[in-house]
C-alpha cells in the first residue's frame, strides 16, 4: 500500500524537476502532465482497498449493507480523479496548441527565448 | 465615521478641498496678472546635439520620469527588477520558492 | 427572491455560453447585425438581476428549506450531497462579479468590434462568468476546484484570443504557472480528503479542529500558494503583468475586477472558514506589504500603460491582503471594502486604457501625449480613477485605505501603516506620470486627429466613475455593503451551523 504513495510522490517530484529545469516547452508540458498524474495516483490510492469490491450495491448485497461497506472501495476519489483527468486533458491539449503557435511566432520552443515580455 | 481619536467627515473634507483649490486658483490667476512671462524667441527653442527641434517632436522618456525616486530605491531596481526575467522556468522556480516560504511561515505562525 | 436563484446564477451563464455560437450562426443566416452582442448583454443583465435578487433575501434572513441560504443539489442534504451555501461573503463576491461582468460585456460591444471570432469570445466570457459564479456560490471544496479550473482554462484562451506573439507568449506562461497552482490546490484537497474523509467546506471546518495542528500545515500552504497565484501575490505574481498586457483590454478589465475578487474570496473562504487559521493572518499581512511595495516600485518604471496598471493591480491586492491579514473586524472590513473599491476603479482604468488603444492603437506611453485636447472626457475620467486609486479624498479609495491604516494602528502594527502610506504616495506618483505622459505635454503630430471615445464605451466608464465619487462622499454606504461579508468572515460557526443544520 505504501508503495503507491512513494510512487505518487516520485511522480510529483519528477514533474517538478521537468518544470524547473527542462528548457523545452513540450517537455515542460509533459512535466505538468506527469505531476498531475502523480496527484491522481495519490488520490486514487487514498480510496483503494486491496481485494475490495466496486462500490455498486446490487442484488444480495442489500441484505448485508455493513458488510458491503467494509469491503467496498471508496468511490469518491475515483469520481474526483475522473473529473480531474478530463480537466487535465483540456489543459494539455490547449498548452500543446499554444506551443505550436509559439513555434510559429518565435521559431523555437526554448522558454528562455520566449521573453519579449519582461520586467 | 468615528475612528478612535479624530473623525472623518467626507462632505466637510470635500468642501474644504474645493475651497482650497479655488483659493490656489485665485492666487495663480492673480500672480499671472502681476507678472507676465515674456520669453524671447530664443528661449523657447529646444536644441538636441546642435539641431533645433520643433515642439511636437519632443517627448520625455517615460521610463526616466522619476529618476530621483528610483535612485533612492536603487537596490530594488538593481537586483529585484532584473529578477523578472520573462523566462518561464524562473517563474516556476519562484512559485516553488513561494510555496516553501509560505509553508515555513505557516509552520512558524501555527507553532 | 427568484426561485432557485443560487443554481440559476451558475446555470444561466453556462447555457448562454453554449447558445452563443448558435445565436451567431442564426444571426449570420438571417442577416441580423450584432445579434450576439445584444444576446450577451441581455443574458448578463438577467444574471445580474438573479444575483441581486438574493441580496434582500439574505438581509431579511429568509429561509427556504433546501433552497436558501443552503441550496441542496438533487435534494441530498449536506455533507452527503453537493450544496451551494450563500452567506454574506459569497454574495458580496457574486455581486461584484456579476456587476463587473455586465459592464465588461457592454464595453465589449464597441471595444471588440474590430476582432474576428466574436462567437468564441463571448462563449469564453460567459464560461469565465459561470466559473466565477460557481466558485463564489459553491459549498463543496472539490466543486470549487472544478469551477476554478473552468475559470482558469477560459481565461488562458481569452489571453491568447488575438493570437499575436505577445498574447501567445503571455498565455503559455500564464497557463503553465497557473496550472501548477491548480494542481497544488488539487493536492491540498487530496490531503484534506485523506485526513477527514469529507469534501463539504462546512463539514471539513467542523472536523479539522480535531486534527493535530501539524497535520494542517502542508494542505494550508498548498491552498494559500494555489490561490496566491491567482491573485498575483508576491513572489507568485510574475505571470500577471504579461497576461494583462497581452490580453484584450476588455478581458484585462474583467480579470482585474472580477477574477482577482474571486481569488481573494477563495483564499478567505479556505483560510478563515475552512481552516479557521486566523493565526496565519500576520503572514498574509507581511506578504501583502511586500506585494504592495514591489508592485508600486515596478509600476514606477513601466513604459506601457496596461503593464503599469497590471503592476498597480498587484500593489492594490497587497492592501487587501494587509487588511484581511490584520484579522481584526476593522481590518477585515477595510480589506473587503478595498477589494470592492479596487474592482470599481481598476476595471475603469483598464477600460480607459482600452479606449486609448481603440482610438490611438498603442498603449506605449512614449508614443502618446497631449491627448487632453482630443479626449477631454476620457482624460477627466482617468483623473478620477487615478485619484481614487491613490487614496485622495473625496474618492472611494481614500475611505477604504483610511480604514486599513486605522486598523493597522489599532492592531498595534504602526509600521505596517507607515509602509502602506508611503506606498500610497508612490501610487499617486506613478499615476501622475501616466496622466502626464498620456494626456498632458506636447502632442505628437500623428495624434492630432484623434477623436473622443465612442459613447457606448464611455458609458460603463462613467458609471464606474460615478460609483467612485458616491462611495467616496458617502463611505457609510460602502461600509453597509461590506458589513455582512465581514461578519460572515468572522463567524465561521454560523456558516457551519447554517449548512449542517446545527448538527
Amino acid at each position: 500500500m505504501d508503495f503507491n504513495y512513494i510512487i505518487a510522490m516520485l511522480l510529483v517530484a519528477l514533474g517538478l524537476y521537468c518544470l524547473l529545469l527542462k528548457r523545452n516547452l513540450i517537455k515542460i508540458i509533459i512535466g505538468l502532465a506527469v505531476l498531475t498524474d502523480g496527484i491522481h495516483l495519490f488520490l486514487i490510492s487514498l480510496g483503494y482497498r486491496s481485494g475490495g469490491i466496486a462500490a455498486i450495491v446490487s442484488g444480495e448485497m442489500f441484505s448485508d449493507l455493513p458488510g458491503f461497506a467494509a469491503r467496498a472501495v471508496d468511490p469518491i476519489p475515483q469520481a474526483l480523479v475522473l473529473t480531474s483527468i478530463v480537466i487535465n486533458i483540456c489543459i494539455v491539449a490547449f498548452a500543446l496548441s499554444l506551443a505550436i503557435y509559439s513555434y510559429r511566432h518565435y521559431g523555437t520552443l526554448d522558454p528562455s527565448k520566449l521573453r519579449r515580455l519582461k520586467e | 465615521m468615528e475612528f478612535g481619536p479624530g473623525f472623518w467627515g467626507p462632505i466637510i473634507a470635500t468642501a474644504a478641498l474645493l475651497l482650497i483649490t479655488a483659493v490656489a486658483w485665485l492666487i495663480l490667476i492673480g500672480g499671472r496678472k502681476i507678472t507676465k512671462a515674456k520669453p524671447s524667441a530664443q528661449k523657447l527653442q529646444t536644441y538636441a546635439c546642435g539641431e533645433t527641434l520643433g515642439a511636437e517632436e519632443i517627448h520625455p522618456d517615460s521610463e526616466q520620469f522619476y529618476s530621483p525616486i528610483r535612485r533612492v530605491f536603487r537596490p530594488f531596481y538593481r537586483y529585484i527588477r532584473p529578477a523578472h526575467t520573462g523566462i518561464l522556468n524562473t517563474y516556476l522556480f519562484w512559485v516553488i520558492a513561494g510555496l516553501i516560504i509560505i509553508m515555513i511561515s505557516i509552520a512558524l505562525a501555527l507553532g | 427572491m427568484i426561485p432557485h436563484a443560487p443554481i440559476l446564477a451558475i446555470v444561466l451563464p453556462l447555457f448562454a455560453a453554449f447558445l452563443m455560437p448558435v445565436v451567431g450562426i442564426l444571426a449570420r443566416r438571417r442577416g441580423i447585425k450584432r445579434a450576439r452582442e445584444w444576446f450577451a448583454i441581455a443574458a448578463v443583465l438577467v444574471e445580474l438581476v438573479i444575483v441581486a435578487s438574493m441580496i434582500p433575501a439574505l438581509r431579511e434572513g429568509q429561509i427556504i428549506p433546501g433552497q436558501f441560504p443552503v441550496y441542496e443539489l438533487g435534494g441530498w442534504s449536506p455533507p452527503w450531497g453537493i450544496n451551494l451555501a450563500i452567506d454574506g461573503l459569497n454574495l458580496f463576491a457574486a455581486v461584484i462579479v456579476a456587476g463587473i461582468s455586465a459592464l465588461v460585456v457592454i464595453y465589449s460591444f464597441v471595444c471588440m468590434e474590430r476582432d474576428h471570432g466574436l462567437d468564441q469570445y463571448y462563449t469564453l466570457l460567459f464560461l469565465i462568468l459561470a466559473g466565477m459564479m460557481g466558485v463564489a456560490l459553491t459549498g463543496d471544496i472539490f466543486n470549487l476546484y472544478v469551477f476554478f479550473e473552468i475559470m482558469c482554462i477560459s481565461s488562458y484562451a481569452l489571453v491568447a484570443f488575438r493570437r499575436k506573439w505577445q498574447s501567445i507568449e503571455a498565455s503559455i506562461k500564464y497557463l503553465i504557472v497557473s496550472s501548477l497552482g491548480t494542481s497544488v490546490i488539487l493536492l491540498g484537497i487530496a490531503l484534506l480528503y485523506g485526513m477527514v474523509g469529507s469534501l463539504n467546506i462546512a463539514h471539513l471546518a467542523q472536523k479539522l479542529p480535531l486534527e493535530p495542528t501539524s497535520a494542517i500545515i502542508v494542505p494550508l500552504a498548498l491552498f494559500v500558494t494555489g490561490f496566491g497565484i491567482k491573485i498575483a501575490m508576491v513572489p507568485l505574481h510574475m505571470w500577471q503583468p504579461d497576461a494583462y498586457q497581452a490580453a484584450p483590454s476588455a478581458v484585462a478589465a474583467l480579470f482585474s475586477g472580477a477574477t482577482a475578487t474571486i481569488g481573494i474570496y477563495a483564499m478567505v473562504r479556505v483560510v478563515y472558514t475552512l481552516f479557521g487559521a486566523f493565526a496565519i493572518g500576520i503572514m498574509l499581512a507581511v506578504l501583502g506589504l511586500v506585494t504592495m511595495v514591489l508592485g508600486a516600485l515596478m509600476a514606477l518604471a513601466q513604459r506601457d500603460l496596461k503593464r503599469l496598471l497590471a503592476y498597480s493591480c498587484i500593489s492594490q491586492i497587497g492592501y487587501v491582503l494587509l487588511g484581511l491579514g490584520l484579522g481584526t473586524s476593522l481590518g477585515i472590513q477595510g480589506g473587503l471594502f478595498h477589494l470592492f473599491n479596487n474592482a470599481i476603479y481598476k476595471t475603469m482604468l483598464f477600460m480607459i486604457a482600452g479606449a486609448i488603444i481603440y482610438r490611438v492603437g498603442t498603449s506605449n506611453m512614449d508614443r502618446l501625449g497631449g491627448l487632453w485636447k482630443n479626449m477631454p472626457v476620457t482624460a477627466m475620467l482617468f483623473g478620477v480613477g487615478a485619484l481614487a486609486i491613490s487614496g485622495v479624498p473625496p474618492f472611494n479609495g481614500f475611505a477604504s485605505k483610511w480604514t486599513i491604516y486605522v486598523a493597522g494602528i489599532e492592531a498595534g502594527q504602526p509600521v505596517f501603516t507607515i509602509i502602506a502610506l508611503i506606498t500610497s504616495a508612490l501610487t499617486l506618483a506613478y499615476f501622475l506620470k501616466a496622466f502626464n505622459s498620456i494626456f498632458l505635454g506636447q502632442r505628437p503630430k500623428h495624434l492630432s486627429d484623434i477623436k473622443e471615445t465612442p459613447l457606448p464605451m464611455l458609458f460603463p466608464i462613467m458609471l464606474l466613475a460615478v460609483l467612485c465619487i458616491v462611495f467616496g462622499v458617502l463611505p457609510q454606504l460602502g461600509i453597509d455593503i461590506v458589513r455582512p461579508a465581514q461578519e460572515a468572515v468572522m463567524n465561521s460557526g454560523g456558516y457551519i451551523s447554517a449548512v449542517l443544520g446545527g448538527a
